[in-house]
C-alpha cells in the first residue's frame, strides 16, 4: 500500500502522512543523541559522538556541535552530510543579516529560515527531506537565551530541555524528571551529562565519545559560546564520577 | 566635481616595530570643507588583524561591512583566526572584483604573523594592488604629509611604547597641515598577544 | 533651501523639517510634511530631489513595516539606520541612484537611548548628537556645538531649536515657511506645536 505514496515526498498518503519525511525521522531516531538543557545563566548543547575507532583520525572539530553566528550554536542529529548543507545555508543568512542590519540576527528568525529551507524540501518535488533534527541554543538582547529544536518537517519550537536522535524518548522523560527551572548553567551541566550517560550504551563515558557546548555571560556582561575540549569534558565526567577508567583500553 | 577620494577627507597610517605593529587613523568625517562629525573611526578589527580604510565614506562602510562577512565565514568554515596575509589577499580580490566601477577606498593592513609572529603591514589601491612595505603604509588626504612626516621619524626595531610615540607624532603633525583630516585619532598597537588601543584628542579645529 | 534638523537630549530626538514644498524658486506648498514614522520609535525626515525622496521613504516604510509583521519584532534605531544606508548604497551604484538626504531620529524602546543618524545621498551614515542638511548645516552646527549637551531636557532642547529656526530665517534668502517638529521619547513619536509667528529680522 504504502509503495504507491512513499516514493515521493510531495505526495500525502490516503491516512494524511508524508511517508518521506516520517522516515527521515525513523533515520534521525538512531543517529547518537543531543540534547539541550536551558539554564537561568545560560545554555548547555550534548551530544554522543558515535563512530569511535582507534583508526579514526581524532580531529579536534566537533562532529555534531556546530558553531552557526555569534550569538548562537547547534547540535546535529541525523546525516552529517545534509547537516554541512544547512549549517552554511544558516551562517550565511546570520551573516547577511549582519549585513544589511549591523546587529546579529535574532535566534528565532534564524531558526525560521531554516526551517523554511527544510519545509520546501517536503513540497517541491523530486528531492528527499533533509535528514537532520537540530537543537539550537542562542541568546538575543530581546528575549535571552533560546533553547529550539528543529526536524526535517520544517517544524520547529523552543524548549527548556530537549533532546533528538537515539533513545530521545528516554532522554526526554529524564529531563521531564530532573528539569529544574531555576537552574544555573553549571547545574544544567550535570544534568546534561547524567541523562547521557543513562542513555547511551556504555554507562562510563569519555571525552572522545561526547561533545559538549555552552552558550552563556561572562562576568562582564559579554555573551559568549563555547565548545569544549577533552579536558573539560573529562574533568566534568570526573566530577559526577561517570568517568571511564583510564587502564582499559577503548576496544572496537 | 572633487575626487571621491577627497569628499569625505581622513587618513591611516600603520607602521612596524620590533615584533609588533602599529595602525592609527583620524576621526573627522567631512563633506568637502564641512565637518560633520568628530568621531568617524577608520579602523576595523578582524580577529587579531586590524584594517584601516580611508575615501569615500560610503565606501568605507561598505567594504568594512563586506569584509566583516566574508572573514566570519572563513571563520567559521576553516575553524581559525584569518592571517593578516590571507586577510591582504582577500582585501585584494575583493577590490578588483569591481575593477571598472571601484570602492573609492584606500586601504591599510597591520598585523602579526600567526606562525611566526612576524610584523606584517601592506597597502592597496581602490582596485586591490598590494604594496607590501617593510617600514610604512599611509593612506588618505594627509597621505604626502604622511609620507613625510614616516620618513623623518620612523626607523627599524622600535618597541611598542616607541613605536606608539613615533606613529601618533606622524599622524598628529601630518593631519594639522591637512584641512581635510584630524580631530582626534585612534591608535592601535598590536603585540604577541596584546593590543593597545589609544584615544587621541588632537587639535579640535 | 530645504531645512532638516535633529537633536538628541537624554531621554529624546527632536526631528525638524521646513513646510516648504519648493520647485525652483516657487514654493507649492507651505505645509509640506519632509517625515516618515518607520515604526513606533524610528522617524525619518528626508530632502533631496521630489520624486526619489517621497519614493524611497514609501519603500523604506514598507520594508520597515513589513518586517514587524514577519518577525514580529522591531527593528531598533541602529538596525533601521544601516538597513537605509544599504538602500541608499545599493542605488548609488545603480542605473538610477536615489538624490535623497536622510535624518533618522529614534529611541531604542528596551534602553531608553535616543539616537540620531546622518545618512547623505551617497549613503554616508554617521551617528550624530545633532544634525542637519542642506543650508542648515551652516547656519545651525556652530549654534549646536556651542549650546548643546548630551544630556539636555526636551525643553532645553526645544530652547535650542528655537535658536537654529530664528537663525535661518534671519539668514536664508527664501521664506522656508517655517518648520515641523516631531519628537520622539520612548512612549512613540509625537508631532510639537511648535510656534513660529515671531518675526525674525534680516540681520
Amino acid at each position: 500500500m504504502s509503495r504507491r505514496y512513499d516514493s515521493r515526498t510531495t505526495i500525502f498518503s490516503p491516512e494524511g502522512r508524508l511517508y518521506q519525511v516520517e522516515y527521515a525521522l525513523e533515520a534521525i531516531s538512531h543517529a547518537g543523541t543531543a540534547l539541550g538543557i536551558l539554564a537561568q545563566d545560560g545554555i548547555v548543547l550534548a551530544a554522543e559522538r558515535k563512530v569511535t575507532s582507534k583508526l579514526l583520525e581524532q580531529d579536534t572539530s566537533a562532529e555534531k556541535l556546530y558553531i552557526l553566528n555569534d550569538n548562537m550554536i547547534c547540535a546535529v542529529a541525523g546525516m552529517t552530510a545534509d547537516a554541512n548543507i544547512l549549517i552554511n545555508y544558516a551562517r550565511q543568512a546570520a551573516q547577511r543579516y549582519l549585513l544589511t542590519y549591523n546587529e546579529d540576527i535574532p535566534c528565532e528568525q534564524l531558526v525560521r529560515r531554516l526551517c523554511d529551507l527544510k519545509q520546501g524540501y517536503t513540497q517541491h518535488g523530486g528531492l528527499r527531506p533533509f535528514g537532520v533534527s537540530f537543537i539550537y541554543a542562542g541568546y538575543d538582547p530581546q528575549r535571552q537565551f533560546q533553547l529550539y529544536q528543529s526536524n526535517p518537517s520544517g517544524n520547529y519550537g523552543g524548549w527548556k530541555a530537549t533532546s533528538v536522535g537515539a533513545n530521545n524518548a528516554s532522554a526526554q522523560s529524564l529531563l521531564k524528571q530532573d528539569y529544574k527551572e531555576e537552574c544555573d548553567l553549571k547545574e544544567a551541566c550535570g544534568l546534561a551529562v547524567k541523562v547521557l550517560s543513562k542513555t547511551m550504551d556504555s554507562t562510563k563515558l569519555s571525552s572522545e565519545k561526547i561533545e559538549f557546548a555552552t552558550v552563556g555571560r561572562t562576568p562582564e556582561g559579554k555573551i559568549y559560546h563555547h565548545l569544549w575540549g577533552a579536558d573539560e569534558i573529562d574533568a566534568l565526567l570526573k566530577e559526577h564520577g561517570l568517568a571511564k577508567p583510564v587502564d582499559k583500553d577503548n576496544e572496537e | 566635481m572633487s575626487s571621491p577620494f577627497s569628499i569625505n577627507g581622513g587618513a591611516a597610517v600603520a607602521m612596524v616595530g620590533k615584533d609588533c605593529v602599529a595602525i592609527a587613523c583620524d576621526l573627522r568625517l567631512g563633506l568637502q570643507s564641512l565637518t560633520v562629525s568628530n568621531n568617524y573611526p577608520k579602523i576595523f578589527p578582524y580577529g587579531d588583524v586590524y584594517l584601516g580604510l580611508t575615501g569615500l565614506a560610503t565606501d568605507i562602510s561598505t567594504v568594512s561591512d563586506l569584509l566583516r562577512y566574508k572573514v566570519n565565514m572563513y571563520r567559521l568554515r576553516e575553524e581559525r583566526a584569518i592571517s593578516p596575509q590571507t586577510l591582504a589577499n582577500l582585501v585584494s580580490s575583493s577590490l578588483y572584483e569591481r575593477r571598472f566601477g571601484p570602492y573609492f577606498v584606500s586601504p591599510v593592513i597591520a598585523g602579526l604573523n600567526h606562525k611566526d609572529g612576524k610584523p606584517f603591514i601592506c597597502g592597496f589601491d581602490s582596485i586591490g594592488c598590494i604594496d607590501f612595505a617593510k617600514d610604512f603604509i599611509v593612506s588618505g588626504t594627509a597621505s604626502d604629509q604622511l609620507f613625510g612626516m614616516c620618513e623623518g621619524l620612523w626607523e627599524p626595531d622600535l618597541g611598542p611604547d616607541e613605536l606608539f610615540e613615533t606613529i601618533s607624532q606622524a599622524l598628529l603633525s601630518a593631519v594639522d597641515r591637512d584641512a581635510l583630516s584630524g580631530w582626534g585619532a585612534h591608535v592601535y598597537i598590536i603585540e604577541k598577544d596584546k593590543v593597545t588601543k589609544r584615544l587621541l584628542k588632537g587639535r579640535q579645529d | 533651501m530645504e531645512v532638516l534638523l535633529g537633536i538628541t537630549g537624554k531621554d529624546f530626538t527632536i526631528i525638524c523639517a521646513s513646510k516648504a514644498a519648493m520647485r525652483g524658486a516657487t514654493i507649492l506648498k507651505a505645509s509640506d510634511d519632509k517625515t516618515r514614522n518607520l515604526n513606533k520609535h524610528n522617524l525619518m525626515a528626508y530632502s533631496g530631489e521630489a520624486g526619489d525622496t517621497t519614493q524611497f521613504a514609501e519603500y523604506v516604510q514598507a520594508n520597515v513595516q513589513l518586517y514587524s509583521m514577519r518577525s514580529g519584532t522591531h527593528l531598533g534605531p541602529d538596525a533601521v539606520a544601516n538597513f537605509v544606508r544599504g538602500e541608499v548604497a545599493k542605488a548609488l551604484r545603480s542605473r538610477r541612484p536615489y538624490n535623497v538626504n536622510l535624518l533618522l531620529g529614534g529611541v531604542d524602546p528596551t534602553t531608553g537611548k535616543p539616537s540620531l543618524y546622518w545618512c547623505d545621498y551617497l549613503a554616508a551614515l554617521a551617528k550624530l548628537p545633532y544634525a542637519a542638511h542642506g543650508y542648515a548645516q551652516y547656519y545651525c552646527l556652530s549654534i549646536l556645538d556651542k549650546h548643546h549637551h548630551p544630556d539636555i531636557e526636551l525643553d532645553q532642547g526645544l530652547k535650542i531649536l528655537r535658536m537654529c529656526t530664528d537663525e535661518l530665517k534671519r539668514r536664508l534668502p527664501i521664506d522656508f515657511k517655517g518648520v515641523l517638529v516631531k519628537i520622539i521619547t520612548k512612549d512613540g513619536i509625537r508631532e510639537h506645536d511648535y510656534v513660529d509667528d515671531k518675526q525674525i529680522l534680516p540681520a
